[in-house]
């Protein structure tokens, strides 16, 4: 069977959802989703999305702080688009019906986020996401946007003058069809899973960045990987910088607040990687607490407080480590969080392949360089994801449906390939392979990083690959095989890690988020630049992009 | 420790239970066991997921005859807990040879057609939210607009629904009767009446009256209990009822 759209939009998320509600007005527009809209890791944002509404605040002034914080790596033009439209973002989704939390006269509230210079952070309480996503999702509901529910994308159908649609598999029957479409849109996500300690749902498998790596479309700067610096011990579920911004604090195992060793200004409040580096080396330096974790004590801010403020942290911290952070502190160490890399595209999302356009987490525009400031992504899944559209239907009105004939022989493929992973019962554990590859990349290529390391981490992601192609399913059902997704999403996830281990062994510098042992500095001479990583005939291929430079001075960035 | 797993490979009803024995460590949740047996012991077997964070309403089932969230649920504190739900057939009775002291029980949701093992088909559940209407009317304007603390707060527990059914498993109305559009829905419904930046919050109490709404329930109160989140569906569902007699 074949489906057709004009335009298909692969994600279900807040930049899916948001894509896909810009074009529903004038193109017949389609959804693809692994997981119910609802189930998208969007709902898990906790802190909140950045906007200047401050009197005293301006778009420069989110600009300069988004530019600075990205290691001045994110391309300015890009910058100013989402600061720019950062309030009307905001306002959209409240006139839409997010509830966010209010001042005491009845205007929107914003709290401080890490390196910010105005408390410019709208929220939900500490439910963002969920509030965001929800309402997002109403919209569409009211829209009456087409929606394949529980549908895995196997691949992109594409020659190299553009895209003819894709492949997926349907869970509920277990069958692959093909859709046909003239454009495509990947609003796919973040690949935390990749590593171990993640914040991320399971759910978070990069396979957008996989299906575009394999259609020869470039991945941009995925070596900046962002790890939270608190993430809950054992579970690794987030404590949201909200924590922090409503006065939390960081305490080794003496007690001590060491951040003021680390950034005496900012303390717990400067941005993201110094206080996971910060953390960690805490913990290198056996001022850690059992040697794995420090603490985050939000015990002073008093009861009424936490309950008021940071309802799901407590909730959180009661159901999955059996404490109340009114009484006791919460054990935390950080953990990969976010991904700043991703599909290259340029601002509007438009990626090298004619037709393929990228947005959200899964995009690299870039604007969050070599690190992103908490409370900008989910800004850019609904700022992007307006603009984007409508870049889409620009594009769509010069389009005609090219055939389908492609897209049946795609499906064709792409069922024999699933019928020879389904049909090897013996061979190797995949789940062994997915721990072996969580645990290279937790401790090489994680937040501390050097070329042995790094070198050895490379070699191991190919044989890790060599052994994905012997392990095996096992016996499965057709019907909801779960275990042949998570098989499939473990195969995009080798490719990935094999581009950001190659990234980072060829950027010999740090910045941002990106840390080496062996190039602690920043080396603007020869790295102020983005990485490209692309796929041609089997081999990875290692190329570099100018940055889009602007108003903002390249400085050196201390907090 | 050992799972007692209802199995349904064609869907439609449970065939038969598996035995699973898993290795449990602390902090370990029933959704980390669940993955344990796919991982290394069966992969046919089938249970949704995603944020295994509590926040997404993914993982709903029926845990030792409770409507509980897996990736919340600690297997160690589950043997001794109960929800007091009133009793309706899904919930009551034992499988054969299933033996509390020593078994974890794993079933799907009930109240939803089981499409495969711990899955279950949430058409009906997702479809009131569509017969309901439950949207906002977009806003004009260049501001947002104005709502006092207090104002969101009346609305607040209500936003906190993860769409989980939790609730709709667990509702004796919702097992004796397909229609009935069932307590998430219409608390949500409540959230946008009750909202004060709505203009046209009549509609949603109006609709939320049909027949198939608030009027079927029996303020049986399990939803209150069941609720992962603290919604109370009940209590907005005994609101609404008591618009109806104006
Ligand atoms: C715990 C946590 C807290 C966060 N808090 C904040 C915050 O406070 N502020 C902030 O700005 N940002 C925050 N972020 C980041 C932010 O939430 C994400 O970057 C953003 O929500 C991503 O949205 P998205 O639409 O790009 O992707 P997602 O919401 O992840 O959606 C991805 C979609 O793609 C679909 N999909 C993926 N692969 C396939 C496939 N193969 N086939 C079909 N469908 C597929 C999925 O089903 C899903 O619908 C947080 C992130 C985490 C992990
Ligand atoms: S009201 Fe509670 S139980 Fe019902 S769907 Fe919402 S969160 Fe789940
Ligand atoms: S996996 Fe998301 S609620 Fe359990």
């Amino acid at each position: 069977m074949v489906y057709e759209h004009d335009v298909l939009v692969v994600g279900a998320g807040l930049s899916g959802l948001r894509t896909a509600i810009e074009l529903s007005d004038e193109y017949d527009v389609a959804v693809l989703t692994k997981v119910h809209p609802l189930r998208s890791h969007s709902v898990a944002a906790q802190g909140g999305i950045n906007a200047s509404l401050g009197e005293d605040d301006s778009w420069e002034a989110h600009a300069f702080d988004t530019v600075k914080g990205a290691d001045y790596l994110a391309d300015q033009d890009a910058v100013e688009v989402l600061t720019k439209n950062a309030t009307s973002a905001v306002i959209e989704n409240e006139h839409w019906g997010t509830a966010f939390s209010r001042k005491g006269d009845g205007s929107l509230a914003q709290r401080p986020f890490g390196g910010a210079m105005f408390p410019r952070t709208c929220y939900a309480a500490d439910r963002t996401g969920h509030n965001l996503l929800h309402t997002t999702f109403e919209q569409a509901l009211r829209k009456a946007v087409k929606i394949y529910s529980e549908w895995f994308v196997t691949s992109l159908v594409a020659d190299k003058d553009g895209i003819f649609g894709l492949t997926a598999f349907s869970l509920a029957t277990g069958q692959v069809d093909g859709f046909c479409s003239s454009a495509v849109v990947l609003a796919t996500g973040g690949f935390g899973r990749v590593f171990g300690k993640s914040t991320n749902a399971i759910i978070n498998t990069g396979d957008g960045c996989a299906l575009a790596l394999n259609s020869g479309v470039p991945l941009k700067d995925m070596e900046f990987v962002q790890f939270h610096p608190t993430t809950l011990f054992g579970s690794n579920i987030l404590m949201t910088e909200g924590a922090r911004g409503e006065g939390g604090h960081l305490k080794n195992s003496e007690g001590k607040r060491f951040m003021e060793d680390y950034a005496p200004d900012q303390m717990e409040l400067a941005p993201r990687d110094i206080v996971a580096r910060a953390i960690r080396t805490e913990i290198r330096e056996g001022r850690g607490v059992e040697n794995e974790y420090v603490h985050l004590d939000v015990r002073h801010l008093g009861e009424t407080k936490i309950k008021e403020r940071l309802p799901g942290i407590r909730e959180i911290c009661i159901h999955f480590a059996g404490l109340d952070p009114i009484e006791e502190p919460i054990p935390v160490q950080p953990g990969q969080h976010y991904s700043m890399g991703g599909i290259d595209c340029d601002k509007e999302g438009t990626t090298k392949l004619p037709g393929l356009f990228a947005v959200g987490e899964t995009s690299c525009m870039s604007v969050h360089g070599a690190n992103r400031l908490g409370g900008n992504s989910l800004l850019e899944t609904l700022v992007f994801g307006h603009v984007v559209g409508k870049r889409v239907g620009e594009y769509l009105e010069n389009q005609r449906r090219r055939s389908n004939k492609e897209v049946e022989e795609a499906v064709f493929d792409i069922r024999q390939n699933l019928q020879s992973l389904v049909m090897r019962e013996e061979g190797e554990l995949m789940s062994s392979v997915r721990m072996e590859m969580n645990a290279v990349m937790d401790e090489k290529a994680g937040v501390f990083r050097n070329e042995e390391d790094l070198q050895q981490a490379l070699a191991e992601i190919r044989d890790l690959g060599q052994r994905f192609d012997r392990a095996a399913l096992g016996q499965t059902d057709e019907r909801f095989n779960y275990a042949l997704i998570r098989a499939l999403e473990l195969k995009n996830m080798l490719d990935i890690a094999e581009v950001i281990v190659l990234g980072a062994i060829h950027r010999k510098e740090s910045r941002g988020a990106h840390w080496r042992e062996d190039y602690p500095e920043r080396n603007d001479t020869d790295y102020l630049k983005h990485t490209l990583v692309t796929k041609e005939d089997d081999e990875l291929k290692v190329s570099y992009s100018p940055v889009t430079l602007g108003q903002f001075e390249v400085k050196e960035r201390s907090y | 420790m050992i799972l007692r797993i209802a199995r349904s490979r064609q869907g439609g009803k449970i065939t038969h239970y598996d035995l699973y024995k898993v290795q449990f460590e602390k902090g370990m949740s029933i959704l980390d066991v669940l993955f344990q047996v796919q991982d290394r012991m069966d992969p046919s077997l089938s249970f949704r997921y995603s944020c295994r964070g509590a926040v997404c309403g993914s993982c709903g089932m029926l845990i030792n005859k409770m409507p509980r969230l897996a990736c919340r649920t600690q297997p160690e504190t589950v043997m001794d807990e109960s929800m007091n739900l009133q009793d309706f057939p899904p919930i009551m009775g034992r499988p054969e040879g299933w033996d509390p002291e020593k078994e974890i029980l794993i079933e799907p949701l009930p109240n939803l057609p089981i499409l495969k093992d711990l899955v279950v088909d949430m058409t009906a559940f997702y479809a009131a939210l569509e017969e309901l209407r439950l949207w906002a009317e977009p806003a004009e304007g260049e501001k947002a607009r104005n709502q006092k603390p207090d104002q969101r707060d009346k609305i607040r527990r209500y936003l906190n629904c993860i769409m989980c059914a939790l609730c709709y498993g667990s509702c004796p109305i919702n097992h004796e009767s397909a229609e009935y559009l069932g307590p998430a829905a219409l608390a949500k419904a409540w959230r946008f009446y009750d909202d004060s930046r709505t203009p046209n919050a009549d509609r949603y109490l109006k609709d939320a009256l049909k027949p198939n709404g608030a009027p079927m329930c029996e303020l049986i109160m399990n939803c209150v209990r069941a609720c992962p989140k603290g919604v109370a569906p009940g209590g907005a569902i005994r609101k609404i009822k008591s618009h109806d007699k104006e």
